[in-house]
């Protein structure tokens, strides 16, 4: 049996993800923000899929010592299940903020979980990842275009705009995938980040004023989850890994020209250095 | 350049640090919640690479404050700026609040701020120039009923620093007094902001640009920073109309905004 990774699990995209790949047989670990929303998405997925196989970690992922912390529970995990490999991580986990709010490491929240939580994680499950040639997806988003990342200011301190600082986690996303490719595709791990498109969820919840209004406007015409969730089984599931890099709707989809293995290679040395970590 | 910030591990206090930090200060960082200042210490260190010293401490107790200068006087340190965050906010109608609680609003705010103050005051880098923020609050422009021990602690805040920026003046040092409107801290603050409508967002003060502002304007020797123009233009309003009517108006609005809650 597959063994899977997915953060920001309890709700939205991850929720149906997490759905859909327990249907399909995988072991899910699911990261969720808080124990009552694991425990309200545990019994919907097992409501519709009892056979599932599932386990939960509630930890929020916006703060770094609280990935230290996920990843801890998960290697614990796997070795009392005897698992000593994960097939795929899924990156989801995501947040959007309406003002600059700092975490508790004193970082920009939205850079904080759209990037930094995931490129934290996935150096801590890298070992278990490379043992099976294993696949890392990234949730990013259309909105990754028409930026760049802001390499002087990544916190956007200068003046927050937090649609852009939106943008530019995402295009990180795409930044991180590319450089995960660019490092580990010889030893067989592969990275990918896919856009879901115009989904509704809870995301942009907790915003307010023009953001607020952004976000509302936005969902409006948007899909169920479900249909960007087939999208990441998609990727698992085809026994050679795809060497595209970035997906809407199963199919291949044209990215930014930011995504440069120079620029990746920069956002690595950046997000070392703030996750205190080193992928070498 | 050595800071130190009380209420660092809070939004404000935190946003404070990063803005120091971005600047290339040097922090002594201090609050109550200890559990807060060692990812920030890290964090800032990883960011800036500049050099965080942080403990925890209660500065309503002398004993407490004594350990923290303590520590400071252990690594010799001497300050260029002191950050004033630390305090609390809460509401109620008087008689019906817990009497601790209220008396512990006037005793952080303005008591515990005072001693800090005035220990940090004895331990100034000789021969420069300091510069003191005592974090007030928009509440501080108004008599506010149902709030009233806040409003007024704050208002506390705002008279002492300014008496105290002519009074040290002659010896070098800046004190501004930062009266704020609502901020983005926490999910809670949003929930409130979100209430408000347009009105609410429009009052909502960026930190990244208040941060920043108030350390440029206590380094040039202003005295008061209200930020933001919605927020001056209501404060010019508190300095025109009595404030007898102006706190029966807030008394009667807030009344009113209650019964609809309770009814709601």
């Amino acid at each position: 049996m597959k063994t899977i990774v997915i953060t920001g699990a309890t709700s939205g995209i991850g929720l149906e993800t997490a759905r859909l790949f327990a249907a399909a047989g995988y072991r899910v670990l699911a990261v969720g923000h808080s124990t009552a929303n694991c425990e309200k998405a545990n019994s919907d997925i097992k409501s519709t899929c009892p056979e599932a196989m599932l386990a939960w970690f509630a930890e929020d992922l916006m703060q770094q010592r609280e990935v230290e912390r996920v990843a801890g529970e998960i290697k614990a995990f796997l070795a009392k299940e005897g698992v000593e490999s994960l097939y795929a991580l899924i990156n989801n986990a995501g947040c959007a903020r309406s003002w600059y709010m700092t975490t508790e490491d004193g970082y920009e929240q939205q850079f904080a979980l759209n990037h930094l939580a995931g490129f934290k994680l996935t150096c801590e499950l890298l070992p278990y990842l490379l043992k099976e040639g294993g696949r890392v997806i990234m949730t990013s988003s259309e909105s990754h275009t028409g930026i760049k990342v802001h390499w002087n200011d990544v916190m956007l301190r200068r003046r927050y705009n937090p649609l852009t600082a939106y943008k530019q986690s995402k295009l990180c996303n795409l930044l991180f995938a590319k450089g995960l490719n660019d490092r580990y595709a010889s030893a067989g791990l592969h990275a990918y980040g896919v856009d879901p498109g115009l989904v509704k969820t809870d995301i942009g919840n907790k915003t307010a004023g023009i953001v607020d209004i952004f976000w509302k406007f936005r969902k409006r015409h948007g899909v169920s989850p479900t249909i960007p969730a087939k999208n990441y089984l998609f990727i698992c599931e085809q026994p050679e890994p795809p060497q595209w890099l970035y997906w809407y709707l199963c199919r291949e989809q044209k990215y930014s020209r930011q995504v440069t293995s120079e620029n990746a290679t920069r956002l690595f040395e950046l997000s070392e250095k703030l996750c205190g970590i080193s992928y070498k | 350049m050595n800071v130190m910030i009380t209420g660092a591990a809070g939004g404000l206090g935190r946003a404070m640090a990063c803005e120091c930090g971005r600047r290339g200060y040097d922090l002594f960082l201090t609050d109550i919640n200890d559990k807060g200042l060692a990812p920030l210490k890290t964090g800032l260190e990883r960011q800036f690479g500049v050099n965080v010293t942080t403990l925890a401490s209660n500065l309503t107790s002398p004993a407490s404050l004594d350990s923290l200068m303590a520590e400071v006087d252990r690594r010799g340190i001497l300050f260029d700026m002191l950050l004033n965050v630390a305090g609390v906010d809460d509401e109620g109608a008087f008689v019906e609040m817990d009497r601790e609680k209220v008396v512990g609003i006037a005793a952080i705010n303005d008591v515990a701020t005072l001693r800090i103050t005035h220990s940090v005051l004895q331990r100034r880098r000789p021969g420069s120039k300091f510069a003191i923020v005592f974090v007030s609050s928009m509440a501080s422009q108004f008599p506010i009923p149902l709030k009233a021990t806040y409003a007024a602690s704050k208002r506390f805040l705002l008279d002492f620093a300014e008496a105290l920026h002519a009074e040290l003046k002659p010896s070098g040092v800046n004190v501004l007094a930062l009266c704020p409107g609502g901020m983005a801290t926490k999910d809670s603050v949003i929930k409130a902001i979100e209430v408000q409508g347009l009105g609410g967002a429009v009052t909502t003060n960026h930190m990244e640009l208040l941060t920043r502002r108030t350390i440029d304007r206590v380094l040039k020797g202003k005295t008061v920073y209200i930020p933001g123009a919605w927020n001056r233009t209501f404060a010019f309003f508190g300095k025109i109309v009595p404030r007898r009517v102006i706190a029966s108006y807030l008394y009667k609005r807030w009344d009113k905004a209650q019964a609809k809650w309770l009814k709601g």
